[in-house]
This record gives structure tokens, C-alpha cells and sequence, in this order.
């Protein structure tokens, strides 16, 4: 026993020192002024093992590896506690490192306006978005709503007579994607009655008829949609998914609420990042989002494709967290 | 029949080389992440995913299903030794194993809690392929009102946690539900108690608690009592052997919380520990010497270990067939199938026969691994007693430290632990026992959380309690156990002794 001890806490050395690589500013920069790494590239994820932003940064650093599009290490570290802050502010504290960056999605921009975090989308060096997610709206099948503007229609009557439900506490993702297009559909949205199931009990909530809708993640609902316990009354993207059983899922826009919300999924860099050193990753991702690789990737896990280089990412980012802080206003839930 | 052919090729899967091997690695890292404290399945498993990338999705599941019911299985180790629980579900099995340990039977009770977890662990997966098509329905019966019900009951265990002085369990258990409150308030998105420290924002990990209570006050207590030599006959291992009547003893605890314990396991969201707090309290109800309890009863350590691996096997019912994760492990696991192309849900049984009746197929041989591999290395498990006391206490510590800081590689929740173990000491200083503290911070979360959820649906009205048949049997059950106690203790009262009001004020 005193043996396996030994190589447990032998094992856990490495693992921690694995973790605590170090970081500097620094890379080669060549004469023409191409910049390429010169140390392994930590990429953070923001949270425990096992969820999207882990998945993301572990996926991306193994097509990464395995394809040879980058010829360092990258290896991920998980920062996590406070929605995503403690990570933020562990990869703030790299100001300038090329070495370092992390997962990012709509937390970032929603999280600080909730003020939980010192730190949000704009105290960082957007690099690139790759992935995009859609919310979907989910009642029971026997539910007497068959779509999005029947749902609204008693909701405009009376909010408090709708329970939703999702997994993420008010202000953050689940709720922001109901209300914004609740919103635009003309629901007093102040009025609205939702609840927070950290615990992702909200299918099961749902299924049992405790709540009315559930607002979720599109890939969430495929299953139970097939086996014909759910329905989906309308889902945040601009277009229809592609896809056997995601193809019969109507949009929002085409129920004549013209509103979207994607769930975006990007990667960025600390603060004052080398804008060479941006470059040089913008086309590192890029040739990751073309790979027959991450393609694959992106199917065995029902993600869309969404790629903005650095520019346009920012501009994005900017438009969004305006849209969000209009409406996280309305609401009573920004701090700032 | 068809559900007989599935389980027949199940066993094929479950049978042929490369499920045997994996089964056998999958329990094996359990058991071993298991007896270490901190280190959980979550992590084991999420690791591993990568790594069965490219294998056979069924062979994969049923490695990493393993690693799951292996920690559970392996976790009783660390609690019966040491005082340190190794993973949440088996805090209760610390409450009568480690008082077993330190009489010198340190032998017994491991195999004791093999096997109790062998029995728990089996009967499970005997309920789980008979009758999981039929108790998904009982998986999503239960909504908020339900579950704040069956914390109300949980919470009737505070009474029957407490050693002397029920007045102490109370405020010890208020202070656990102060604490629990620390963090993002997931209703209203409000941060509680946290004073603008971003560390507090998810609340305080169930792991510092039980480690800083548990491990840390008792190697404090340890080293406060390092001359007292009346303690040395805890070096022993004593017999493994388990008697006759030890056996009739553990019969009733096992059999009843084989049942209780799976069906807890069922409801997402309950789970392996609140299992485990659940039967540990039922036994001690039922049975004719309560007082044993606490001090080293053989029933009050089968029934958690029974229930606690029981309810591991009821996880897998909401997991296969609806999709819907009971717990942080299942949810990683469920990340898992679907990485592997398989989507569990109400269509996997049909889509992917191999796959569900291979996972329950092997469970089977995975327990039987679990026991022949358990069985045999309790002498050298139980060697840990053996290494000298400094020696052991800077192990637990170091062990507790690495447990802690593995959970989010946070230097933050190191000085929590610290914390913890300082107001651990200092409670067992003046008597307080820790237990009811640990089960209102597991409680009271859940139980805060669904009552305002229940509160939000109803529109503020209490009444809908009412309205639902099973909460209201719930809340029923725990009243009546809150209530006669009183009533007979009363009428008592006029016999009895003095020391025995005592206990009542």
C-alpha cells in the first residue's frame, strides 16, 4: 500500500507540475516579421473536466497535435470555480504572453455584466470564434403550445402563467436566449417566471409537467424528440440545422420572430496580446476549422460551424454584449 | 424473449476477452481513485475520454461505468482507515467504520463493507435489468416539491446524528446551512456571502468540508493525544473474519437497503450520498440498540455501504434510458457515450441493444471483480494502520491537501481546508459532532434550491405541497418521525433518569 502511495503522490507531482508551466512573453519573430511560437501554448479552460469549454480546448489541442498544425505542446488546464472568473482572471494575469489563451463563449460577455467578474470579453485579445450553438425551446408532447407564437400568445396574456426553466442561473445563457426572443415576440420579459436547475434537472422537470418549457442547447433535445416525449416549438438560429430530426426544428425567424441567438465558441488571448502573434494563430485556426479532423469532431458532438478571424470577432463581440446589456437592463440584472 | 436474448449478447460483450480486460482496468481504476482521497471519478473518467476515442463504444462505456461504481465501491477504505472519505458517498460509512478500525477491528469492517457493497452493488444491477423500461417513469416523478420533500426527511436524520446533546446537532447543523448558502445564488444570479472573493462565487466544495471536519480534526486529535498509549491496540488489523451472528446482524440492513438505496439512486439529482445518510438513519431507527450507533454498530456501517453502491446502479436507470444525468459523474459520463457516438435515451435499448444490456451485463462481473479484488488486499490496505503515527498523520494530511487542490487546482480552497480543520478540532473540543454539519451542507443546497424553485411555480403558494401525493407522504413520514419521538419520550419522561432528559432537553 505504502508503494501505490508513493506512485499516487509521485503521479499527482507530475500532474501539478504539468499545470504550472511556465509563462513568459517571448516567441521567434522572424526577419519579414512572422511570429511562431517558441514554448508549448496553454490553452485554459475555464471550468471542471467534462464540459463544453473543457471539450473545446481539449479537442482543439488534440487536431492541433495530431494534425501537426501547430509543431509545439498545447496543453489544457482546467481554472474553475465562479462561472468562468477564476480562469479570466488567471489568464488576465498573463498580459502580453503569446503563449497562453482560453475558451470563451457567451458567459464572457454575460457574466461580467452580472457583475461576478472583474474581467470580460473586452479586457482580452479576441483570436477567433469556430464553433456556434443554438438554443432551443422545449414543452412536453402532450404541451397545448404547438409553436413559438401559440406559447408567446398566452404569454403576452398573462407571463406568470409560463414556468421556464433551464440550467443556467438568471442572466446567463439559458434565460438571455428565452428573453431575447420572448422579447421580440412582444412578452413582457420583466414578467417572466423562470427558474434555475444547476443540476440540469430541467428536462426532468419538463417531463413530469413541473415546468412548462425548457430552454436548452439544440443537441440536448434530439433523443427525446426521436422517442417522441418532447417538442420543440422553435430553436435561435438564423437558417434550419442540417441534419436527420435537427432539419424539423422550426426557427424562430421563420415563425415571424425575427430575433437569433448563438451560442459562439472561440478562442482568446490575455490582454495586449503581440497582434503577430494573433495573426499567426487566426491562421492556425483557420486551417483547424478546414480540417477533415475537426470536422469530424464537430459532428460527433452536434456542433455548427462558425469562424470570424480576430477583426471580425471583435465586432461581433461589441454588438452582442450591447444587445445583452440592453436587455440584462430591462431586466433588472446588470451590475455595473 | 427479447429483454433475454439482449442481456444474453450483453454477456457475449461482457464475456469475451477484451470486456473482461476492460471491465477489470475500469474497476481497478476505480477502486483506486476511489481509496484516494479527493481523487473522484469525475476527473478519472474525463481523463480517459480521449483516450477510448477510437475504441469500441460498448467495451469503452463499460470501463468507464466501472471506474464510476469502483470509486464508490473503493471509497469505504479511506473512510474505515483514516477518518477521510474518499468520495462523498461514503461520509457515513466513516460514522461506525472508523470507530470499528480503532478498536482493532479494522480487518473486520473492511470486509464487512465489501461485502455490503458487493450485495448493494449486485441487487442493483438485478433491479436495473429487470425493471429499468419501467422505472424511468419513477425517474421523472419526482419535480422540485418532491425533491424538497425527501431533503425534509433526510434533514429527520440530524436528531439521530447527534451523540449527547440534540440541542448541539442543531446548531451544529445550522451552521452547515449557513455555509452552504456561500455563493452564486442560482435563482436570482445574486452572489451570497462571498465579499467580492471570485474563489467563493461557486460555493465550497463538498470535499474541502469533509476532509477539513473529518481528516484534519482527527489527525489534530491525533496529535493532541500522541502520548496516550490506550490507543495502540487500533494497530491491529484483527480477524477478518466475520462471524454467524455478525452475518444475521448485517442480513436486514443489506437486504433493505439494497432496495432503498437503488431507488434513491434512481432520482436524478439524490444520489450515493444522500443513499447512504438516508439508510444510515433508517437502521438506526429500526433497529434495538440505537445507542450502538456511532460507536462502532455493524448495521450502521452495512447500511450505508450497501445503500451507497446500491444507488450507483439506480444512477444508470435516468442515464440509459432517458438521457438524463443524475449526478456530476453521470453527467460526464453521459459526455462520454455520446463522444463515443452512442446516444443513450428511451431509444437506446432498441438502437443500441449491445450497448445497454452490455453495460448491465458487465456490472455483473465488474462487482465480482470488485469483491475477489477487495477481499485479498484488505491485509495489505489495512498495513496503513501499521505505519507509525507521525508518519501516518503527514500522510493524511498531504493526502488530504492533494485531494483538495485536484478538485480546481486552487491554492484558495488549500487555507479553506486549513479553516475547516480548525473549526473541525475546535467543535469536537467542545462536543459538537460534525455529522449533522456535513448532511445540512449536503441537504440544504438541494433543499433551498427546490422549495423556492416549487415556491416560483406555485406563485408563492405553500398549498402546492398539498396538490402533490408524494411530497405530502414525504413531509408526512418526516413529521410523524420528528413528532413520536416526543410523545413517547414524554410519557418517559416521568420514569425516566436524569441523565436521560438530558438527551431530550
Amino acid at each position: 500500500m505504502k508503494k501505490i502511495l508513493g506512485t499516487a503522490a509521485a503521479f499527482m507531482m507530475l500532474l501539478t507540475a504539468g499545470c504550472s508551466s511556465q509563462s513568459s512573453s517571448g516567441g521567434n519573430t522572424s526577419e519579414n516579421g512572422e511570429w511562431t511560437p517558441s514554448q508549448p501554448i496553454e490553452i485554459t479552460a475555464p471550468a471542471g473536466p467534462g464540459g463544453g469549454w473543457d471539450t473545446t480546448a481539449r479537442m482543439a489541442s488534440q487536431v492541433f497535435e495530431q494534425e501537426k498544425i501547430i509543431d509545439k505542446r498545447l496543453p489544457v488546464v482546467n481554472k474553475a470555480g465562479g462561472g468562468g472568473a477564476i480562469g479570466w482572471a488567471y489568464v488576465a494575469g498573463k498580459e502580453g504572453s503569446p503563449h497562453h489563451m482560453f475558451v470563451g463563449s457567451p458567459p464572457l460577455v454575460l457574466v461580467p455584466l452580472n457583475g461576478q467578474s472583474e474581467y470580460g470579453y473586452d479586457d482580452f485579445t479576441p483570436i477567433a470564434n469556430v464553433i456556434a450553438d443554438y438554443g432551443a425551446f422545449v414543452v412536453k408532447a402532450d404541451a397545448k403550445w404547438d409553436n413559438l407564437n401559440d406559447l408567446f400568445e398566452d404569454m403576452k396574456k398573462d407571463p406568470a402563467s409560463v414556468s421556464v426553466i433551464g440550467t443556467s442561473s438568471p442572466g446567463s445563457m439559458d434565460h438571455m436566449q428565452f428573453v431575447k426572443i420572448a422579447k421580440a415576440a412582444g412578452v413582457d420579459v420583466t414578467k417572466i417566471k423562470y427558474i434555475s436547475d444547476p443540476d440540469a434537472g430541467g428536462l426532468t422537470a419538463v417531463l413530469n409537467g413541473s415546468v412548462d418549457v425548457y430552454t436548452t442547447g439544440v443537441a440536448e433535445t434530439i433523443e427525446q424528440v426521436r422517442a417522441g416525449k418532447i417538442k420543440v416549438l422553435g430553436i435561435t438560429s438564423e437558417e434550419r440545422l442540417e441534419g436527420e430530426v435537427l432539419s424539423d426544428f422550426p426557427t424562430a425567424k421563420e415563425q415571424g420572430i425575427d430575433e437569433t441567438f448563438i451560442n459562439w465558441r472561440g478562442f482568446f488571448g490575455p490582454p495586449n496580446m503581440d497582434p503577430a502573434a494573433v495573426e499567426y494563430y487566426e491562421q492556425k485556426f483557420k486551417e483547424l476549422n478546414d480540417s477533415p479532423a475537426w470536422d469530424e469532431i464537430r459532428k460527433k458532438y452536434g456542433w455548427g460551424e462558425l469562424y470570424m478571424d480576430s477583426e471580425e470577432y471583435s465586432e461581433f463581440l461589441k454588438i452582442e454584449a450591447e444587445d445583452m446589456e440592453t436587455l440584462l437592463e430591462e431586466l433588472g440584472l446588470a451590475r455595473n | 424473449m427479447d429483454a433475454f436474448q439482449g442481456l444474453m449478447s450483453g454477456f457475449q460483450v461482457a464475456f469475451s476477452l477484451q470486456g473482461i480486460l476492460f471491465v477489470f482496468i475500469g474497476v481497478f481504476v476505480g477502486t483506486f481513485i476511489g481509496m484516494m482521497p479527493g481523487l473522484g471519478p469525475i476527473s478519472a473518467i474525463a481523463i480517459m475520454i480521449p483516450i477510448t476515442y477510437s475504441m469500441d463504444p460498448t467495451v469503452a462505456l463499460v470501463m468507464m461505468a466501472g471506474v464510476y461504481y469502483g470509486a464508490i465501491f473503493g471509497g469505504s477504505s479511506s473512510s474505515i482507515l483514516l477518518n477521510a472519505p474518499g468520495v462523498a458517498g461514503t461520509v457515513a460509512t466513516a460514522f461506525d467504520g472508523y470507530p470499528m478500525a480503532q478498536q482493532g477491528k479494522a480487518g473486520k469492517a473492511l470486509a464487512i463493507a465489501a461485502i455490503a457493497s458487493f450485495t448493494g452493488g449486485t441487487v442493483s444491477v438485478i433491479l436495473l435489468m429487470l425493471f429499468t423500461p419501467m422505472l424511468s417513469a419513477v425517474a421523472v416523478s419526482f419535480g422540485p416539491a418532491e425533491y424538497f420533500a425527501l431533503m425534509f426527511m433526510g434533514l429527520t436524520a440530524i436528531s439521530s446524528l447527534s451523540e449527547g446533546s440534540t440541542i448541539k446537532a442543531f446548531i451544529s447543523a445550522t451552521l452547515g446551512f449557513i455555509v452552504v448558502t456561500i455563493g452564486i445564488d442560482s435563482q436570482t444570479g445574486t452572489s451570497r456571502f462571498t465579499f467580492g472573493n471570485p474563489n467563493l462565487l461557486e460555493g465550497i466544495d463538498f470535499l474541502v468540508i469533509a476532509l477539513g471536519l473529518f481528516a484534519l480534526a482527527e489527525v489534530c486529535t491525533l496529535v493532541l493525544n500522541r502520548k496516550d498509549d490506550t490507543m495502540s491496540n487500533n494497530k491491529e488489523l484483527g480477524s477478518l473474519r466475520i462471524s454467524k451472528q455478525d452475518m444475521k446482524e448485517m442480513r436486514g440492513p443489506m437486504t433493505r437497503q439494497s432496495l432503498l438505496g437503488f431507488i434513491i439512486g434512481v432520482l436524478p439529482g439524490a444520489g450515493a450520498t444522500i443513499a447512504s445518510f438516508i439508510a444510515y438513519i433508517t437502521e438506526k431507527k429500526m433497529a434495538k440498540n440505537p445507542e450502538e450507533f456511532g460507536k462502532g454498530s455493524i448495521k450502521g456501517l452495512a447500511a450505508p455501504e450497501t445503500a451507497n453502491n446500491a444507488a450507483t446502479g439506480g444512477a444508470f436507470v435516468p442515464l440509459l434510458s432517458l438521457g438524463i444525468p443524475g449526478s456530476g459523474t453521470t453527467a460526464v459520463l453521459l459526455g462520454a457515450f455520446l463522444v463515443l457516438g452512442v446516444q443513450p435515451g428511451p431509444l437506446l435499448i432498441q438502437d443500441r441493444p449491445e450497448v445497454f444490456w452490455g453495460i448491465i451485463a458487465s456490472m455483473y462481473v465488474g462487482n465480482i471483480f470488485l469483491l475477489i479484488l477487495n477481499l485479498p488486499l484488505i491485509p495489505y490496505i489495512a498495513k496503513v494502520l501499521r505505519i507509525p503515527r507521525p508518519m501516518l498523520i503527514s500522510l493524511v494530511i498531504i493526502f488530504s491537501l492533494i485531494g483538495v487542490y485536484a478538485i480546481s487546482f486552487n491554492t484558495f480552497d488549500l487555507y479553506l481546508l486549513v479553516a475547516f480543520g480548525i473549526i473541525g478540532f475546535l467543535m469536537r473540543m467542545v462536543s459538537f459532532p460534525a455529522a449533522p454539519f456535513i448532511l445540512a451542507f449536503i441537504l440544504g443546497g438541494m433543499m433551498e434550491q427546490a422549495l423556492r424553485q416549487t415556491l416560483t411555480i406555485s406563485n408563492g403558494s405553500l398549498s402546492i405541497f398539498l396538490d402533490k401525493p408524494i411530497a405530502l407522504t414525504l413531509i408526512g413520514v418526516s413529521l410523524l418521525t420528528i413528532l413520536v419521538p416526543l410523545f413517547t419520550s414524554k410519557r418517559k419522561l416521568t420514569e425516566a433518569s436524569p441523565e436521560k432528559q438530558k438527551n431530550i432537553s
